[in-house]
C-alpha cells in the first residue's frame, strides 16, 4: 500500500507541547457570544406511556429562553424527530414512550446552568407507568412487554448493515451465519462442550462527557461536537431538519476520548433544535451521571457448543449471542453481525452455525464501544478453549496451536485466512510470562499464583469508505484535508507521517486539517480501528497524485524524462545529477494554479450474504494475544496483576511510541472490564453512575510488569488497526489465569473477589462431600 | 486526593447582587482577578466560565477524577468540589501558572513531551499538577510511590505507563 522506502519515525504526538499546556481546543471550550446552556428532564420510569407534559412555568421562570417537550416536536411537520444509525427508533425527546431511566423527556435553555436546571424542576410530566423488561431471556418470553411496539423505521443507512427486524417482538435484529454443516460437525466430534458466558454493560467513560455548540444561522445549522463520525451527525440533523446536507455543518475538534461513545448521532439533535427555537447559540453538555446512560457496551448472554475430536481438533461450533441493546438500537444491529460471527474465533473451524441477536429492552441503550462485540465474543470462546483443555487433560497452548488459522484456512466468514501471525503472536505472549504446561500454582501463604492467555481474532468495518484531499501550496508545505478524528490515538501524526513520505517531506511542511464537513471530504467515522488503515489509504493515494503532478511540471521545466526523476526532500531531481532540481513551490508557481490539487477515494470491498454470513467479513483481519500472571488471595479473593504480555499484529508500525500507548490503553481497558467494571441496575434504575461508584482503572491497578509484542511484517505492505486489537484477549487471559491458581471457574464478568471467594466455598464443599 | 478545607476568615455576609452573585478576589497564577459567581458556584465553573482558564477540565463532578485539579497553596485541589469563595486568600495554579511567559514549557510538562504521557490529554493537565505537588512534597520519589500518590487522577485512555514514565523522568529533571 505504502510504496516509499523511506520511513519517518514521529516523536510521540505532534501537537504535544500545546497538550501538556492544557491548550488543546475541546468542543467543551467553545464559548459564543449569547451562549445558551441546555439541560434535559429525564424519565424517573423505564417503561411508561406519557400522558401529558406542561411546560408553562419553567417557560415562564427569568432566564430561560425556550423548553421543547416530545409532544412539541411531533406536532411540528417542518421536523423529522428521530434519529439512530440503522433504524430511526430514538426520539430527540421521548414521544408517547419512555423506555429507559434516563430518557429525555424535555429540554431547556437558558441563561445560564443554574437556571436551565431550576427550569427542569417546573415541568410537570404524568406517566402512566408500563411493565418493563431487563434482560434478554424475560425480553424474549412470549407475552413479554414490548419496548418498540411501532413499526420499524429503516433509514438509509451504510453498505455493510443486514437487517432481519421481527415485528411485534423484542427482537431488533437477528445475524444468521452459516459454514460447512454443523450438524454432521458434532456428529464427527468425540466430545462435545455447551456452556454460557455473560458479560455485563460497562460505560466508556470518557473523560470529557458528549457535548456540542449549536447555531443557526442564515439557514444553516451548525453544529461543533465533540464526535468520532461528523458525516453521520450531518445525515442525522439534515434528515431531522428536513435540509440538504449541505445546510448543516459540523466542526470536531480533537476529544477528550471516544472509545466508540462518540459514534453516531446523539446530543447534537436536541442542541440544534434548541438553537432553533432560541436564535441564539446552544451549548449541552452532559454531567458524569447523564454520561453513563447514553451509551453502554452490549451485556450479552452468549451460548457456546463445541465440538472436539479426540486428537483435538475443532469441527464444530454453534453460538448463540443475546445482545442486550438496550432502549434504542443505536448501532447494535451491525454490532451483533461482528460480535456474532466473531464467535467463531481465531480457530480453523469448518462447521460453524451462528444465530446472534439484538434484544431491546428498558435499558440506556448499548452501542458501539471499544472491542466491538468481539471482546464479549472472545470471553466465551477464548474461556472456553481453557475449559476444554482442562477437562480433558490437554495443554491449553497446544490445543490453540492446533487449531489457530494458518494462511489459506478459511475464517468463519468463509474466507482464506492471509496475513495469519496467530501462532506467532501466542507463541511469544506465553514464552514472555514463562508458561510451562507442568508448573504447578505457586503458593506462599494465602496468595497463590499461576498463569493465563488468549488469542483473538477482530474485523474491521467492511467495506468502507474513507476520502481524502491534498493540497500543495506555493511554498511547498503540504496541506491534507481529512475528517479523521483525533481523540488521542494520534490519527493527526500518523497520517502526517504517510502524507510526509509520499512526497519526502518532513514532519513540520505537513499540516492536517481538523474535520469540517463544508471543506473535509466525507469519512465513514473514526471508529473500528479503522484510520490509519482507511484514512491512510486515501491520504497515500491523494499524495500520489501530487507527486505525479509534481514529476509531469518537474519534466517540462527541466527537460528530463519523468522517469529519470525523483522526489528528494522538497524537490524534484534528475535520477543521479542533484544539480539538476528544482523545488516544489516553483513548480507549483510555474503552474499557475495557485496549489497543486488532488482527491482520492479508498472504498473497500466486501461484505456477507444475509442468509449464511459468508463472504468478506473484513478486509484483513485484526490479530492479538495476551498472557499474563495473576496471585489470587485465597483469604480474600482478591486478584492482582503481576505480569501481562501484550501482543498485537501491526502490519507495519506507523508511529512506534503511540502504537504503544494503545496497547497499554488496551491492558488498563481491559483489566477494569476483567475485574471490576459493571453497570448495576435495580428495576431498570442504574445504581453506580457515577466515578465514586464505578470504578475504573486506576495507576495502581496496572500490571506489575508489562511488555509489550507488536509484530511488524513490512513485507505484508499493510497497516493494520491496533486501536482495539489487544482489548480482547485481557478477559478471558486473566480468567485462565485465575481458574488455575483457584479452581474457580467463572463465566460471567466482571472476576470480582465475591465470586472468587463464593467458587471457593462451593468447591470445599463439593470436597468435603467426597 | 482530597480537597483542603481552607478556612475563610470574613465573617459578614457578603453582598448579593440581582443575579444572585457575590464579588470575589481570586489570586490565579500570581494575578489577583476580582469575579462574580453564585455562592455554590465551584473554582472549577470560576475558573473556567468567568477567567476563560480550560487547563481546568470537569470529569466525574465529584473528585473522584482528578481532571480538574489545581493547585491551592501548593497542594492539589478538585476544583469541582471546593467552592469558589473558600478558595479566596490562597494562591492558586492552573496548568496556565506553569509554562512561561512565552510558553517555554516547565520541566514537568517537558518530561511529559518526551515520553507521550498522554492520549487523549484531557486529564493531562491535573496530572501534570499532581506531580508537581508530589515533587515538591517528595523529590526523591520512587515509581511505587508516585503510582501511590497519582491513584487519585484517571486517564481512561490508560497511558499510565508513560504517565509514570514521565514522572520520574520530571523527578530528575526538577531534581537537577
Amino acid at each position: 500500500m505504502i510504496a516509499e522506502p523511506r520511513h519517518i519515525v514521529p516523536p510521540g504526538m505532534l501537537d504535544a507541547n500545546l497538550r501538556v499546556r492544557g491548550r488543546v481546543p475541546y468542543a467543551i471550550d467553545v464559548v459564543l457570544p449569547g451562549m445558551l446552556h441546555a439541560k434535559l428532564l429525564r424519565s424517573p420510569y423505564a417503561h411508561a406511556r406519557i400522558v401529558s407534559v406542561d411546560a408553562t412555568r419553567a417557560r415562564a421562570l427569568p432566564g430561560v429562553h425556550a423548553v421543547l417537550t416530545g409532544p412539541d416536536l411531533a406536532a411540528r411537520d417542518d421536523i423529522f424527530p428521530y434519529f439512530g444509525p440503522i433504524f430511526r427508533d430514538q426520539a430527540v425527546l421521548a414521544i408517547d414512550k419512555v423506555r429507559f431511566v434516563g430518557d429525555p423527556v424535555a429540554a431547556v435553555a437558558a441563561i445560564d446552568i443554574d437556571v436551565a436546571q431550576a427550569a427542569l424542576d417546573l415541568i410537570n410530566v404524568e406517566y402512566d407507568e408500563l411493565p418493563a423488561v431487563f434482560n434478554v431471556d424475560e425480553a424474549l418470553e412470549p407475552g413479554a412487554p414490548i419496548v418498540h411496539d411501532e413499526p420499524r423505521r429503516l433509514g438509509q443507512t451504510f453498505a455493510d448493515i443486514i437487517v432481519r427486524a421481527e415485528a411485534d417482538t423484542n427482537v431488533c435484529n437477528h445475524f444468521k451465519l452459516r459454514k460447512g454443516d454443523v450438524e454432521r460437525g458434532f456428529a464427527e466430534a468425540d466430545h462435545v462442550f455447551e456452556d454460557v458466558f455473560t458479560s455485563p454493560p460497562v460505560q466508556h467513560v470518557p473523560m470529557e462527557t458528549h457535548n456540542c455548540v449549536a447555531t443557526i444561522e442564515a439557514g444553516i445549522i451548525r453544529v461543533t461536537t465533540a464526535t468520532q463520525m461528523p458525516f453521520a451527525v450531518r445525515a442525522s440533523l439534515a434528515e431531522i431538519f428536513k435540509v440538504s446536507q449541505a445546510k448543516v455543518r459540523v466542526t470536531t475538534p480533537t476529544l477528550g476520548g471516544g472509545y466508540g461513545a462518540k459514534t453516531y448521532t446523539k446530543v447534537e439533535p436536541v442542541a440544534a433544535l434548541l438553537a432553533q427555537a432560541t436564535g441564539r447559540p446552544v451549548k449541552i453538555h452532559l454531567t458524569r451521571e447523564e454520561e453513563f446512560v447514553t451509551i453502554t457496551k452490549h451485556g450479552v448472554k452468549i451460548q457456546m457448543k463445541t465440538g472436539v475430536t479426540k486428537d483435538g481438533r475443532i469441527v464444530a461450533r454453534k453460538s448463540t449471542c443475546l445482545f442486550n441493546t438496550g432502549a434504542y438500537a443505536d448501532i447494535g444491529p451491525r454490532l451483533i453481525k461482528n460480535g456474532g460471527y466473531a464467535t467463531g474465533g481465531p480457530h480453523y473451524i469448518p462447521n460453524v452455525w451462528v444465530d446472534s441477536y439484538a434484544v431491546y429492552t428498558n435499558l440506556p441503550p448499548a452501542g458501539a464501544f471499544r472491542g466491538y462485540g468481539v471482546s464479549q465474543a472472545a470471553w466465551a470462546y477464548e474461556t472456553q478453549m481453557d475449559m476444554i483443555a482442562a477437562k480433558l487433560g490437554w495443554d491449553a497452548l497446544e490445543f490453540r496451536m492446533k487449531n489457530l488459522l494458518e494462511d489459506g484456512q478459511s475464517v468463519m466468514t468463509g474466507e482464506d485466512m492471509f496475513d495469519a501471525h496467530f501462532k506467532e503472536l501466542l507463541t511469544t505472549a506465553t514464552a514472555r510470562i514463562g508458561w510451562d504446561p507442568a508448573e504447578e500454582p505457586r503458593r506462599n501463604g494465602s496468595k497463590v499464583r499461576a498463569k493465563g492467555f488468549a488469542c483473538i481474532i477482530k474485523g474491521t468495518v467492511t467495506p468502507s469508505t474513507s476520502t481524502a484531499a491534498a493540497k500543495l501550496n506555493e511554498d511547498g508545505s503540504l496541506q491534507i484535508l481529512s475528517s479523521a478524528v483525533e481523540m488521542g490515538q494520534g490519527a493527526e501524526t500518523a497520517l502526517s507521517v504517510l502524507a510526509a513520505e509520499g512526497l519526502d517531506l518532513e514532519l513540520g511542511q505537513v499540516s492536517i486539517s481538523r474535520p469540517d464537513t463544508d471543506v473535509t471530504p466525507y469519512d465513514q467515522g473514526t471508529s473500528s480501528s479503522r484510520n490509519t488503515h482507511s484514512m491512510g489509504t486515501a491520504v497515500g493515494m491523494a499524495v500520489a497524485d501530487i507527486r505525479r503532478q509534481l514529476l509531469a511540471l518537474a519534466a517540462e521545466q527541466l527537460e528530463v524524462d519523468p522517469a529519470d526523476l525523483e522526489l528528494v526532500a522538497g524537490r524534484v531531481q534528475a535520477r543521479g545529477a542533484p544539480s539538476t532540481s528544482i523545488a516544489y513551490g516553483d513548480l507549483v508557481r510555474a503552474s499557475r494554479s495557485g496549489n497543486l490539487l488532488a482527491n482520492s477515494v479508498y472504498a473497500s470491498k466486501g461484505g456477507l450474504d444475509p442468509e449464511t454470513g459468508q463472504g468478506i467479513g473484513s478486509v484483513h483481519w485484526h490479530q492479538a494475544a495476551a498472557a499474563v500472571e495473576v496471585e489470587v488471595d485465597l483469604a480474600t479473593g482478591k486478584i492482582d496483576l503481576l505480569r501481562y504480555h501484550a501482543g498485537v499484529y501491526a502490519g507495519r508500525i506507523v508511529n512506534p511510541v503511540q502504537a504503544e500507548l494503545q496497547t497499554e490503553g488496551n491492558i488498563a481497558f481491559g483489566l477494569g472490564q476483567a475485574l471490576f467494571e459493571e453497570m448495576v441496575f435495580d428495576g431498570g434504575q442504574l445504581q453506580n453512575g457515577n466515578l465514586g461508584d464505578y470504578m475504573i482503572a486506576s495507576i495502581e491497578d496496572m500490571p506489575q510488569e508489562i511488555s509489550l509484542g507488536i509484530l511488524e511484517h513490512l513485507e505484508s505492505n499493510d497497516i493494520h488497526g491496533i486501536g482495539e486489537t489487544s482489548l480482547p484477549p485481557a478477559m478471558p487471559a486473566i480468567g485462565n489465569a485465575v481458574f488455575r491458581a483457584t479452581g474457580v471457574r467463572i463465566t460471567d464478568l466482571p472476576i470480582t473477589p465475591e465470586k472468587v471467594l463464593r467458587g471457593l466455598r462451593a468447591r470445599a464443599v463439593e470436597e468435603s462431600a467426597e | 486526593m482530597t480537597a483542603t478545607d481552607p478556612s475563610s476568615p470574613r465573617t459578614s455576609p457578603r453582598p448579593v447582587d440581582g443575579e444572585g452573585k457575590i464579588s470575589l478576589t481570586l489570586r490565579v497564577n500570581g494575578s489577583a482577578e476580582r469575579v462574580r459567581a453564585r455562592p455554590n458556584h465551584t473554582l472549577l465553573e470560576v475558573l473556567r466560565n468567568e477567567l476563560h482558564l480550560t487547563g481546568p477540565r470537569e470529569g466525574c463532578g465529584v473528585g473522584m477524577c482528578g481532571a480538574c485539579t489545581v493547585l491551592v497553596d501548593g497542594r492539589p485541589v478538585s476544583s469541582c468540589l471546593l467552592p469558589a469563595a473558600l478558595a479566596e486568600d490562597h494562591e492558586l495554579t492552573t496548568i496556565e501558572g506553569l509554562e512561561g511567559p512565552n510558553g517555554e514549557l516547565h520541566p514537568i510538562q517537558e518530561a511529559y513531551v518526551e515520553h507521550t504521557g498522554f492520549q487523549c490529554s484531557y486529564c493531562t493537565p491535573g496530572f501534570i499538577l499532581a506531580t508537581k505537588a508530589l515533587l515538591e512534597e517528595c523529590p526523591d520519589v520512587t515509581r511505587d510511590e508516585a503510582k501511590a500518590y497519582l491513584a487519585g487522577n484517571l486517564c481512561r485512555c490508560g497511558s499510565y505507563v508513560k504517565i509514570l514514565d514521565s514522572v520520574m523522568d520530571a523527578r530528575d529533571r526538577v531534581r537537577g
